[in-house]
């Protein structure tokens, strides 16, 4: 990290010059924010660090947000495709943020100042980590890694030692319940002993010679010690003759005004030997486990009065035990915290392609995510009923796509682009002479007009970035900041309204998701930028393939295929790996038509079997079809083979060939009677072949073969696709 | 330099905290020179130690190795926490023992599964489980070093997979067989390209004379020449395997010229470069560049793997704590992704590592030991309980003044084997006439797997023990897996509650639960058990007690339900789910028949043995 901070810190001087001679710094007599880092949080300056943010929040109009995970797709095909449905993208997203860890949470309240005339932001950088600070049910806490997200942020510097040793941990909602809970169920019953929860509730026997005759000895030196207390009157006495070595184990105490023996240096078998003794032999004394002055935990034998007097000690010590159970649940919410005031003080959230790391904040912080969109999204507004997405304001407005270009969507270039003078290396000139919103940033409370002291993929400095496109980005909207004498209600500004919680499901096929009604929305946005595929995704006119040979190419299959159905029987093929691919007919009927033949040809072994042109495909045997729904069954598993057919058969598909009815309807992929699928339980056998023979004419849908993987091998290395981000 | 210490008495077991002894830290920068120094410590080391540092080891409580599982089982379950979980350090101490005295030579290597070849091996992603790595950096463990420095690797299986041809720098790995046949298109190729090596090499002498700068450059453009280094070089294009072999062929004819094969991307070879040389000495020069080369290539690629080699290639006995666990890491990290059964994991590793010692197996030779896994408290109770002291001399190029706090179990393990083989009466010395590289007296001890080598005989994180030094051996026949009742039941209210609701639960058994959500009934009659299941398939139940049990919820299953869990994966957390999954899929599958052969018998106290020498 220091090493970064020195390169950051030399082209930050160079930027610098570069301000100056442009004269853009509003006044020099202000300190410059060049080597002040932005703020970073971890465990030891959380409590601060957050009295602080909580102050910042309640004033901020906006709240940017950025987050850094250890990875973002578990298994190559569960990267988004053009041709997955949104019900499908979800699932993905879902998956990953199940699976992946947050290291690195950015927040940055912007607050409008009215005096001068320019946003100030506060830009926080929490590092995070899931330590388990309660044990739970024996369930630890786990998760994945993805080699090349580690290697993407130890390119960028990123600490992972600040993160696994200071990170902050956390405790969602749901887990916080259900500690609570369990503690209730611990404490409920009154006649179990505390200690003694969740063992097998085997009581401890004497079973060898040495456990008898410790337990002898143990019983004579508890019985001396209580007749010097009885005979002395209680206290100052301690236990000499007989037991050498022993007296330094054994010291009296007072316990909530009641003589006691504090037993020290004992293993746990001999104190359960301890606590067997004295709840058998004595019964004026009470074994107990209580956190002493110095907060560790030691066992103590304390002698009572009476029966009742004992009871009531027990009580006082479970209610104490309990108390403590709470804090340290309480404690262990930790950086929840900051969720938990961002969501109790509604502020609008700024997010850049942010749906991810919603699903993660949910995932995290408040409770698994749910299995479907709809009921995640109006779960997640009831939390946070404002967001705003950057890339899909950016990508929407024609202006602003206008300035920043298709390709300048992503942050830091975006960022390069509208906040020019805070940003260096810009050479755009289409901003140029245009009035520009001003960005202050305030750290420990020392403010610099021209602070630019974070490096990329920095949860907080990306926060920041975000933040500061948005205010460029409203600018150019034309809502006027300083106008106005107080804050601008940006929740409820007009020229917002519509893009207010939407939100790209998936930035591959430019599918909006509107979080108010969890439908897609880029219909109604109206929009130009949304990337139309060419030809048309029909879903229900697909196949799904799998285990099929990897020298196999989608040439070959579209080859085989027309040669059965007829040339353009075949609209596309994509592959979602190299063992597994989806077809897409011209015509809905061919989908049960072929899986029929499939079936048919799966069975038989004749020679018009082994002939047939689609035999080369199915030579192997381990090939296997489906219709879509099967693809969407296969992803929802939680699950993550590396090939996709291993996630098939680990799923534990093991058909040949599911036959499914074609629901033949809307070829609206929003429609939602294309989701629904009818499964027929009686499969006609006899099928009029005449429909499948190859001379069959095929309306003329121009076909044409696709290779997503091809396409986006950008975003196989989820490195890669991060930084696009 | 060589560093001594005397690890028996009393003070030095008391401050063991604080001793520092010196481990060799390896990286990525200094990854050449340590490979260099480790071949020929293990080349003069009777044995070999490893030990390793890994993210994960089980998600839940029933996923630790149990009393009651088989080997079968046992190794369902180390491949299940190998397959997911990574290794961060692994710490390699080649070491002899000479005259009572245990010479050691520690390394401690840091690894990171980097994409070096962006080919997204060796690991596309891995689990860690938080509680590891507060363990790691509770130790000191500098997780930005291995991320960013962590030396990368491939195994065998992904190394042939990968295509990448790794020798092919080195002419003499380019073996050429000289074939008699050749067509005239043969011999046609052969023909343009001596005259096309001739008229280069002719021009690149002619060019050391003065001539002009443009016309050189001219001749050079026309002949195809290129320049390797700082010698002029000729690409020669192929487009057979046949093409590479007569190419190289007819550049042997020139004494000049070294011949290498350019590979093309993915897999193969694009084309065969002829180099010039000036002189033998030069040929010589350039020979021993490209061996140079080639190795560092084999390091970049291979990377760790080397090391692991090494070791297999060394034929020396391998010293490990655990070895189910950790071999079945080595064998799916190292060497390729681990065989579905365990007699083929067993086969597949007796092929790279013949003699496997574990000290958790040597241990156990001495008697019933509580705390096997701790591995100081087991030194320090050896300690106590045999006098013997063992002298250790750690030789190690590593800087003294520096804290190497990594790696220091493998010393441990060193010295435990020292120790227990001086208990056991074995002498660990290897005779010095070559002939063996084992003590006359070890092969008796080498490649047993112990599955049961978890610490105890309790499944939940407690030193309670129920059957304390009983080793009361039962058939898995005779045991049931319960589930479906109240969560969070204590094993013996569970018992209260059956003991009176039918006549098998009349005579001995006995409960223990797996997990909050399972338990594990033991009929010490034989075929109660298997009664007991049939009563709940089939319904007639008699008792009104049982009726209620099972209209509650309450399910069973033998303990063929619970291996196929093993098998396929253990993908919940809570074992009931999993058991109710696999009932769920036998229904389906009902009409397979159910192949039982002779049952293994497991012993209820964990003691069950595997001799790889058996198979």
């Amino acid at each position: 990290m220091k090493r970064s901070y020195l390169v950051r810190a030399l082209t930050r001087t160079r930027n610098r010059t570069s301000l100056l001679t442009r004269s853009l710094c509003s006044s020099a007599s202000q300190p410059s924010g060049a080597d002040v880092a932005l703020k970073n949080v971890t465990k030891s300056n959380f409590e601060p660090a957050l009295a602080e943010l909580r102050h910042h929040v309640r004033e901020a109009d906006f709240v940017a947000v950025d987050l850094e995970m250890t990875g973002v797709t578990s298994a190559p095909w569960r990267e988004s495709f053009e041709f997955d449905r949104s019900d499908i993208q979800y699932l993905k997203i879902k998956d990953s943020a199940e699976k992946f860890a947050v290291v690195q949470f950015g927040v940055c309240p912007f607050r409008w100042d009215p005096h001068s005339r320019s946003f100030v932001a506060h830009p926080h950088n929490f590092y995070i980590f899931p330590r388990q600070e309660i044990v739970g049910d024996g369930l630890s806490y786990e998760f994945l890694c993805q080699t090349s997200s580690l290697e993407f942020l130890a390119k960028y510097q990123f600490d992972f030692n600040a993160c696994v040793y200071e990170g902050i941990s956390y405790l969602s909602r749901s887990q916080e319940e259900e500690a609570l809970r369990r503690l209730d169920s611990l404490y409920k019953d009154d006649s179990s002993n505390a200690s003694s929860n969740f063992r097998n509730g085997v009581e401890t026997q004497l079973i060898s010679m040495a456990d008898i005759l410790f337990a002898e000895r143990m019983k004579n030196m508890v019985s001396e010690w209580r007749a010097g207390l009885l005979r002395e009157g209680g206290g100052g006495h301690e236990i000499q003759g007989n037991l050498n070595g022993m007296s330094q184990k054994f010291q009296t105490t007072f316990f909530h005004m009641h003589p006691a023996l504090v037993v020290n240096g004992l293993t746990s078998r001999q104190l359960r030997l301890i606590k067997l003794i004295t709840e058998k032999h004595f019964q004026d004394l009470a074994y107990v486990y209580v956190t002493g002055e110095t907060s560790s935990r030691q066992p103590l034998i304390v002698y009572t009065d009476s029966t009742t007097d004992r009871e009531s000690l027990m009580r006082e010590v479970k209610a104490c035990q309990r108390k403590e159970a709470e804090t340290k649940i309480k404690a262990a919410i930790g950086f929840r915290q900051v969720i938990d005031l961002l969501s109790s003080e509604r502020k609008l959230i700024v997010g850049h392609n942010c749906f991810l790391d919603l699903a993660h904040v949910y995932n995290k912080f408040i409770a698994p995510l749910p299995s479907t969109a709809e009921e995640f999204v109006s779960a997640f507004q009831t939390y946070f009923p404002h967001v705003i997405d950057t890339k899909v304001l950016l990508n929407l407005d024609d202006a602003l796509l206008r300035i920043v270009g298709k390709g300048g969507t992503s942050l830091s270039k975006a960022f390069g682009l509208l906040c020019r003078p805070i940003a260096p290396s810009s050479s755009s000139t289409v901003l140029a002479g245009k009035p520009r919103v001003i960005v202050e940033v305030e750290v420990d409370d020392q403010r610099f007009p021209n602070w630019n002291s974070g490096a990329k993929h920095e949860a907080g400095y990306d926060a920041f970035m975000t933040g500061c496109v948005f205010s460029q980005a409203c600018l150019h909207l034309g809502i006027d900041f300083s106008s106005h004498a107080a804050a601008v209600d940006l929740v409820h500004n007009e020229k917002l309204q519509k893009y207010i919680n939407h939100l790209y499901l998936s930035w591959v096929n430019g599918d909006i998701i509107d979080l108010k009604t969890g439908k897609g929305a880029a219909e109604s946005l109206g929009s130009t930028s949304v990337k139309r595929h060419h030809p048309k995704i029909v879903f229900s006119n697909m196949i799904l393939l799998w285990g099929l040979p990897s020298k196999l190419r989608g040439k070959d299959i579209k080859d085989c295929f027309c040669q059965v159905f007829g040339r353009g029987s075949i609209t596309s093929i994509y592959h979602l790996d190299e063992t597994a691919a989806l077809v897409q007919f011209s015509k809905a009927e061919l989908v049960s038509d072929f899986l029929i033949l499939k079936d048919t040809l799966g069975r038989d072994n004749d020679p018009i079997s082994v002939l047939h042109p689609l035999s080369r495909i199915f030579e192997s045997g381990c090939v296997r079809a489906a219709s879509y729904e099967t693809y969407k069954e296969i992803c929802s598993s939680p699950v993550s083979e590396l090939l996709f057919t291993d996630q098939a058969k680990a799923v534990g598909i093991n058909w040949n060939t599911r036959l499914v009815e074609q629901a033949i309807g809307s070829e609206n992929q929003d429609d939602e009677t294309c989701e629904k699928e009818r499964k027929i339980n009686a499969i006609p056998i006899c099928q009029d072949q005449g429909k499948t023979s190859p001379g069959t004419s095929v309306s003329d849908t121009q076909s044409s073969c696709h290779f997503p993987t091809d396409e986006l091998v950008d975003s196989f290395y989820p490195s890669e696709a991060q930084m696009s981000k | 330099m060589p560093f001594r210490r005397s690890l028996c008495t009393q003070a030095a077991a008391r401050h063991r905290r604080r001793i520092q002894w010196p481990v060799k830290q390896v990286t990525k920068s200094n990854f050449s020179e340590a490979l260099a120094e480790i071949k020929a410590c293990i080349l003069n080391s009777d044995y070999v130690a490893v030990s390793f540092k890994q993210t994960g080891g089980h998600s839940a409580p029933w996923h630790k190795i149990l009393p009651i599982d088989t080997a079968e089982t046992a190794y369902f379950k180390a491949k299940h926490a190998a397959e997911r979980f990574q290794i961060l350090q692994f710490a390699v101490c080649p070491f002899s023992v000479k005259a009572s005295k245990l010479i050691a030579h520690p390394y401690n290597f840091h690894l990171f599964p980097r994409d070096e070849l962006k080919v997204g091996m060796p690991s596309y992603s891995f689990s860690c489980q938080s509680s590891y790595l507060t363990a790691m950096a509770q130790e000191g463990f500098d997780f930005n070093a291995c991320i960013y420095n962590g030396i990368s690797y491939l195994s065998k299986a992904q190394e042939s997979a990968t295509n990448v041809q790794i020798g092919h720098l080195s002419p003499s790995s380019c073996t050429v067989h000289s074939s008699s046949v050749h067509s005239v298109a043969d011999s046609l190729f052969t023909e343009r390209i001596r005259s096309r090596v001739k008229n280069w090499i002719r021009a690149c002498k002619d060019s050391n004379k003065t001539e002009d700068a443009l016309i050189s450059s001219l001749r050079k453009l026309i002949s195809g020449s290129e320049v390797y280094g700082s010698r002029p070089s000729l690409n020669i294009d192929v487009c057979s395997e046949c093409q590479i072999k007569l190419a190289l062929e007819t550049l042997k004819e020139f004494v000049d010229v070294v011949p290498l094969q350019l590979p093309k991307r993915g897999a193969g070879v694009q084309a065969v470069r002829a180099v010039l040389t000036s002189s033998q000495e030069d040929k010589n020069l350039l020979e021993k560049e490209l061996q140079h080369m080639e190795q560092e290539q084999r390091e970049r690629v291979l990377g760790f793997r080397e090391v692991i080699d090494l070791i297999s290639t060394s034929q020396r006995p391998v010293v490990v704590h655990n070895s189910l666990n950790d071999f079945a890491f080595i064998h799916s990290k190292f060497l390729a992704p681990l065989p579905l059964t365990m007699d083929e994991f067993r086969s597949s590793l007796h092929l790279i590592f013949p003699h496997i010692l574990d000290v958790n197996h040597l241990m156990k030779e001495i008697g019933p030991f509580e705390k096997m896994n701790n591995m100081p408290a087991a030194i320090s109770y050896l300690e106590r309980r045999f006098s013997g002291s063992i002298d250790m001399d750690i030789s190690s190029q590593a800087d003294t003044d520096k804290v190497n706090i990594h790696g220091h179990n493998v010393l441990r393990v060193c010295h435990l084997f020292v120790k227990l083989c001086s208990i056991l009466k074995i002498s660990p010395e290897v005779p010095e006439d070559g002939q063996s590289h084992l003590s006359p007296s070890l092969p008796r001890h080498s490649n047993i797997f112990n599955p049961c080598s978890s610490n105890s005989t309790n499944p939940i994180e407690d030193d309670v023990r129920i059957w304390t030094g009983n080793s009361r051996t039962i058939s898995i026949n005779n045991l049931v897996f319960l589930w479906g009742f109240e969560s969070g039941i204590s094993a013996r209210s569970l018992k209260d509650l059956l003991c009176d609701t039918h006549d098998v639960f009349s005579e001995e058994f006995d409960v223990r639960m797996l997990d909050r959500t399972c338990a594990v009934v033991v009929f010490w009659t034989p075929g109660f058990a298997e009664c007991f299941l049939r009563i709940i398939d089939s319904g007639e139940i008699i008792s009104t007690k049982l009726t209620g049990l099972i209209s509650g919820g309450l399910k069973a299953a033998g303990y063929e339900t619970y291996k196929r869990v093993c098998e396929s994966g253990l993908r919940k957390s809570d074992l009931a789910d999993c058991l109710d999954q696999a009932m769920d899929e036998t229904e389906i599958l009902s009409g397979t028949v159910k192949s039982q052969q002779e049952q293994p018998v497991i012993y209820w106290n964990n003691d069950e043995m595997i001799n790889l020498n058996d198979l």
